[in-house]
């Protein structure tokens, strides 16, 4: 349990433990205050009771003491829900923070799958924030059963025996319980996942079945293995049942045996009548070890979740710099540039204001190329320039100023339509955006949605190609010094797509365009094309040019001999 | 849920309604919860009795009592576990009417609008919660009523007037407890909405996180994440005030009769009471009242306010179980033999009341035995087009008759969609899904006549269980096609139904339609469908034009276009009929129009091998096609007209 993670899981429980403020330290007075007050408790009912009988002691004094602990009792308890809860929010609101800051630094680097970033943000910082609370609760929760039995001694250490004896009993019983309940849970969540995948299965279908008229049938054949259902959810109350029924007999026969106990011992008059309610209570206290389990459950938790927030903590981030991006026409240079175990010691000059085609089999690294040019990634060797200067020299927000993206796959940001165009370091005015997506060919299509423009992002269902003309307008509504469409228009039909070309080569004519391509005809039209193979330039020129070599017409798959028209 | 009694009546509701509907079951959970409170009754009585034999020196009585004790603690425990079995009796078909709820719901709400499968983890999940708190609250609750009215029923018979002392602070106690409890629910739900919402932006974000980057835009997102994540931390400040709140009410209804018992001790005493009786009064109220009012706030404040905000949410999602669409009206006019297949008149149609129309003033005849494929851009309302041929949107303007009846008939034509849907079943019943009488041999000559022989043979024959995630779209397709190709249905309608198969494969399974009799409308992915096709309607969002391939280009420049580019040998587009088309000779042909450029277009797969040069006297199907606006220049084909036949 050396693990860099570990340490790390921990170090974050402080640090959420310190930004859960002043409410962590309540967590802990109160639970000391509860603890204390429920130990004291049945020895001042003793006394209290013992001081009823007309003729004995005073009987107000003896009240106080009860008073006094119930309420201090009573306001432990209140404040320490307030602050149970206070602080596992501020503790999880901390983490969050640091979470998303953190995710957005490393960008596209970052190593966790997507729902799992989720999942770890959402599920696991929340229980990670429980630790401030919880772990000075588990601590405590040990002092009542422990006092229990202490106090129970010094009143007769023959009941404190009696009832430790018991105590094993309760244990076997957790024990039992939790075996029985896994096995059960477990075939009950397979028949549901079975029950769940059907629907999903339907729900895939539904365009099918609506025009089927089958639904009522496909309800029923999702719902089929309902009785199965059924069936391991009464197992599962069956063994409930039992481990309720033992639980029920097993404390009222430990109270038994504490009656039988200090009734001998009052026959014997070493108890008081008073001391005989102390020990029933006792027994009960003493057999209180399950919140203990409990709390250390929680605190295990606690530091899984946290284990798995200090994952993504510890995935390291690119370093910014803070210089501005020197006049030029966005000329790119790639020097002996290695990255990804694809491309090894690529050396590029991207003349400024040209359209370049990067052409090259999949897997040729053209999208990391892509990536780079905008530093997306960092190369392992090598660098990276933008009209002279070390991408990793310019501030973060000036090199995004400067340098846009469309991919083939965009994920798009925003409520509306128009926000999701939008989207970016600034605001483009509304005019702007909507020639923005006139240029992409998208403004066709968003004209027929509900509400056009202003329709909801998550109620405008796009196609791939759709979805592709969103994030081309996106990039030309910010169009910076150099703009890369990374297979950007695959999905677009054939019209479509010659005449978004069209306008990235004319419209954007003094811009850098860096264009991966794998439609022999994008490439034909660009100024220049480079043909990377092997994880360097094999070729760089017009497409004319390299058209006369076999090997690169064969990049496009065009087989040899090509042209045997019949 | 918007008021503060929502919540509160919800769960009633649930609940009376649960036990309303099995009553059975309900008299049962009676009849065991009064033997499970047989322990709590008796306890402060047994301990009195046995605390004063005890201090009368008198051990054999005491013992008595405490055996008496031991053996309703037996007792109960026996109450407790029969218990369990009726409760579940109860529970276990409410959940299943949730589960039938939530699966008609979603498989509804999905035939209506976009599949959402996020909705079944989601729906499962919360319906597990309400099966779990809704077991839960039965076993508090009304753990609660019975081990409280025992308690307080065996302390009036063991001191009737102590019972009045305790029952104010404890009525006082619950009803706090209880006017909480509605505010409480909503400060719940809006936790359980902000954790979505999180979770929601956060995986946004993580897809995304490459065009976020990219975009610049990490402070916007961080903000609006941020503003998110405050919130939530709000929210759960508001839950847990809440919580206070509840342990205030706990503290009164029950650490107050305890003090007031101990108060009024010396008095009760005073009036005859023994010690023991003082003892067992006391028992009651450490040992019956306090743990079932425990269980009671933690239980109801925790998992009750779970049920009631899930249980909402589930309603709110799978309400309106009704069929997606109204039934076909008994059919206003008789169907006539000589109606044409399919016939639209006047049909404009739009997704919402602002939306630009994707079809407008459509009038299109399709006569039965046709084969017509449809070709446009993406996007251009060819998939409309289908939908509403299959009756399953309504247009806003015009008509749209099937066989001379309304449209939406599933006996009078078939839908294939371009998600292929193949579900877990037998290959045999993937097949006959929409022909359950098929005969065997005609499913297996519709299988050799698609080209899925084969895949069947893989599978395992057509006995064998189909997992459809093992299998290709391509493959998918398949199925779907063959399932289509058995179907009694006279119109076919494939919406791009072959557009994961190869080029052969779809050519394959589209000649097979062909072939059958029947009527076939081909929504086109390639543009070899049209070629394929008896004719062709193009789409290109102003005008629709029907003709033969042959005949087109002529008079649609898109069509021209589609073609050029298909044949200019694009490789993203193979296509087997124009096999002179791959590529230029050799070196030095290269052209800026891309390998194939040096061809110049042409009509090379046009398998009539009719000149494509238009001509004044070409055959057309007048009266067919219209699009929103006549077009005089293209007249040439007099293929537009703004009415369809009278």
């Amino acid at each position: 349990m050396t693990s860099p993670t570990t340490a790390g899981a921990d170090r974050l429980l402080v640090g959420a433990a310190r930004h859960s403020g002043g409410w962590t330290g309540l967590v802990a007075a109160t639970a000391v205050a509860d603890a204390l007050a429920a130990v004291l408790l049945p020895l001042a009912l003793a006394r209290a009771v013992d001081a009823a009988p007309p003729g004995g002691p005073s009987a107000a004094s003896a009240l106080w003491p009860c008073v006094a602990l119930v309420l201090l009792s009573a306001t432990a308890e209140v404040l320490s829900e307030l602050a149970t809860g206070c602080s596992a929010a501020r503790a999880t609101a901390w983490l969050r923070h640091a979470l998303v800051r953190h995710v957005l630094a490393v960008g596209p680097a970052l190593r966790v799958p997507p729902g799992d970033v989720a999942g770890r943000t959402v599920g696991g910082a929340a229980e990670a924030g429980t630790a401030p609370s919880a772990a000075p609760e588990a601590a405590v929760a040990l002092l009542p059963p422990l006092g229990a039995l202490t106090v129970l001694a010094f009143i007769d250490w023959r009941l404190a025996v009696a009832v430790a004896v018991a105590l094993p009993a309760i244990v076997l019983l957790l024990r039992v319980f939790v075996r029985d309940i896994t096995a059960s849970a477990h075939r009950y969540l397979s028949v549901q996942g079975t029950i769940a995948g059907r629907l999903a299965e339907a729900l895939a279908g539904a365009r099918t079945i609506a025009a089927a008229g089958t639904a009522e049938r496909e309800a029923e054949r999702v719902l089929r293995p309902l009785p199965g259902l059924r069936a391991e959810g009464e197992t599962m109350w069956t063994v409930q049942g039992g481990v309720a029924a033992r639980g029920l007999l097993t404390l009222l026969l430990l109270q038994v045996a504490a009656v039988g106990a200090a009734g001998a011992e009052l026959m014997a008059g070493r108890v008081t009548a008073g001391e005989l309610v102390a020990t029933v209570q006792y027994a009960g206290l003493a057999a209180g070890f399950g919140p203990v389990l409990t709390h250390v459950l929680r605190l295990g938790r606690a530091r899984a979740g946290a284990r798995r927030a200090a994952e993504i903590l510890e995935q390291p981030a690119p370093a910014d710099g803070d210089a501005a991006v020197p006049e030029g026409r966005g000329t790119l240079e790639f020097r002996g540039v290695s990255a990804g175990g694809v491309l090894h010691g690529l050396d590029l000059t991207v003349p400024g204001g040209l359209a370049v085609a990067v052409v090259g089999r999949s897997g040729a690294g053209k999208s990391l190329l892509a990536a780079l040019a905008g530093r997306l990634a960092d190369p392992d060797r090598g660098e990276v320039l933008l009209d002279g200067a070390p991408l990793p020299r310019l501030a973060r927000t000036e090199l995004r100023r400067h340098v846009g993206y469309a991919f083939a796959r965009p994920t798009l940001f925003g409520e509306t339509v128009l926000d999701a165009i939008a989207f970016g370091p600034c605001r483009p005015p509304e005019s702007w955006l909507r020639e923005s997506a006139r240029t992409a060919c998208a403004d066709d299509f968003v004209r027929r949605l509900p509400q056009g423009y202003a329709t909801p992002l998550a109620d405008a269902p796009m196609s791939g190609g759709e979805l592709q003309r969103m994030g081309l307008a996106r990039a030309f509504a910010h169009a910076g010094r150099v703009l890369v469409l990374d297979d950007a228009t695959s999905s677009l039909d054939t019209v479509t797509e010659v005449q978004v070309t069209g306008a990235v080569l004319d419209r954007f004519g003094d811009r850098t365009r860096l264009i991966i391509a794998h439609r022999a005809g994008t490439a034909a039209r660009a100024d220049l094309v480079v043909w990377l193979d092997g994880g360097r330039v094999r070729g760089r020129g017009t497409h004319a040019e390299l058209w006369r070599d076999p090997a690169y017409r064969a990049v496009f798959g065009v087989a040899e001999p090509a042209g045997a028209a019949p | 849920m918007t008021s503060r009694r929502e919540a509160a009546r919800l769960l009633w509701r649930t609940a009376a309604g649960a036990v309303r509907g099995r009553p059975r079951a309900a008299s049962a959970v009676l009849a065991w919860s009064l033997l499970e409170a047989v322990p709590t009754a008796v306890f402060g009585r047994a301990v009195a009795q046995a605390t004063d034999a005890f201090l009368d020196d008198r051990p054999v009585r005491a013992a008595a009592w405490l055996a008496a004790l031991a053996v309703a603690a037996v007792v109960g425990a026996y109450g407790s576990r029969r218990l369990y079995l009726a409760l579940a009796a109860l529970v276990e078909p409410f959940r299943d009417d949730l589960v039938r709820a939530v699966t008609r719901g979603a498989l509804y709400r999905s035939l209506r609008g976009r599949p959402d499968t996020g909705a079944v983890a989601r729906l499962t999940h919360q319906v597990e919660i309400v099966r779990d708190t809704f077991g839960g609250i039965l076993v508090v609750a009304r753990g609660f009523v019975f081990a409280a009215g025992a308690a307080l029923l065996g302390l009036a018979t063991l001191m009737p007037e102590v019972t009045l002392l305790v029952l104010p602070p404890l009525v006082a106690g619950l009803v706090l407890f209880g006017a909480a409890f509605g505010a409480a629910a909503i400060r719940q739900r809006a936790l359980v909405v902000g954790e979505e919402e999180i979770a929601e932006r956060t995986t946004a974000l993580a897809e995304g996180l490459r065009d976020v980057v990219a975009c610049g835009a990490e402070d916007q997102v961080r903000e609006r994440l941020a503003a998110a994540v405050d919130a939530q931390a709000a929210a759960g400040r508001a839950v847990a005030r809440f919580a206070a709140v509840r342990a205030l009410a706990l503290a009164v209804s029950g650490w107050l009769p305890l003090l007031v018992v101990l108060a009024a001790a010396p008095w009760l005493m005073r009036r005859g009471a023994t010690p023991g009786m003082v003892v067992g009064a006391l028992a009651y109220v450490l040992h019956g009242l306090q743990p079932a009012l425990r269980t009671l706030v933690q239980g109801m404040g925790g998992s009750g306010l779970r049920l009631a905000v899930t249980l909402g949410r589930i309603l709110e999602t799978s309400a309106p179980v009704a069929p997606p669409l109204p039934p076909v009206a008994e059919a206003p006019r008789e169907e006539r033999a000589d109606a044409p297949a399919v016939e639209l008149r006047g049909v404009t149609f739009a997704y919402g009341a602002s939306a630009r129309p994707v079809i407008s003033g459509l009038d299109l005849t399709i006569p039965r035995g046709d084969h017509l494929a449809v070709v446009g851009p993406s996007g251009i309302g060819k998939s409309t087009l289908a939908a509403l041929v299959a009756g399953l949107l309504a247009p806003l303007e015009g008509e749209v008759l099937v066989a001379g009846r309304p449209a939406g008939d599933p006996a009078a034509r078939v839908l294939i969609p371009q998600e292929a849907y193949v579900f877990t079943g037998t290959v045999h019943e993937n097949l006959t899904y929409l022909a359950p009488d098929a005969r065997d041999e005609d499913v297996v000559r519709a299988a050799d006549e698609l080209g899925l022989a084969r895949l069947v043979r893989d599978l395992g024959g057509y006995g064998a269980t189909v997992d459809p995630a093992a299998l290709t779209e391509g493959q998918r397709q398949l199925i779907a096609l063959c399932r289509a190709y058995l179907a009694p249905a006279p119109l076919i309608v494939l919406d791009e139904a072959a557009c994961r198969l190869d080029a052969a494969a779809e050519a394959r399974a589209e000649e097979a339609f062909a072939r059958r009799p029947g009527t076939l409308v081909v929504i086109a992915h390639r543009v070899s469908s049209a070629v394929r096709a008896r004719r062709v309607l193009v789409l290109d969002g102003t005008h629709a034009r029907v003709g033969r391939h042959a005949d087109l280009p002529a008079v649609s420049p898109l069509y021209r276009d589609l073609i050029g580019r298909w044949e200019s040998g694009d490789p993203d587009r193979p296509s087997p009929e124009a096999p002179g088309t791959a590529g230029p000779e050799g070196p030095g042909t290269a052209d800026p129009e891309g390998p194939g450029g040096s061809q110049p277009p042409g009509l090379l797969g046009d398998p009539d091998r009719v000149h494509p040069v238009p001509r004044a006297d070409l055959p057309v199907d007048a009266g067919e096609v219209v699009a929103d606006r006549p077009d005089r220049q293209d007249e040439v084909l007099g293929d537009l007209r703004r009415r369809g036949p009278a």
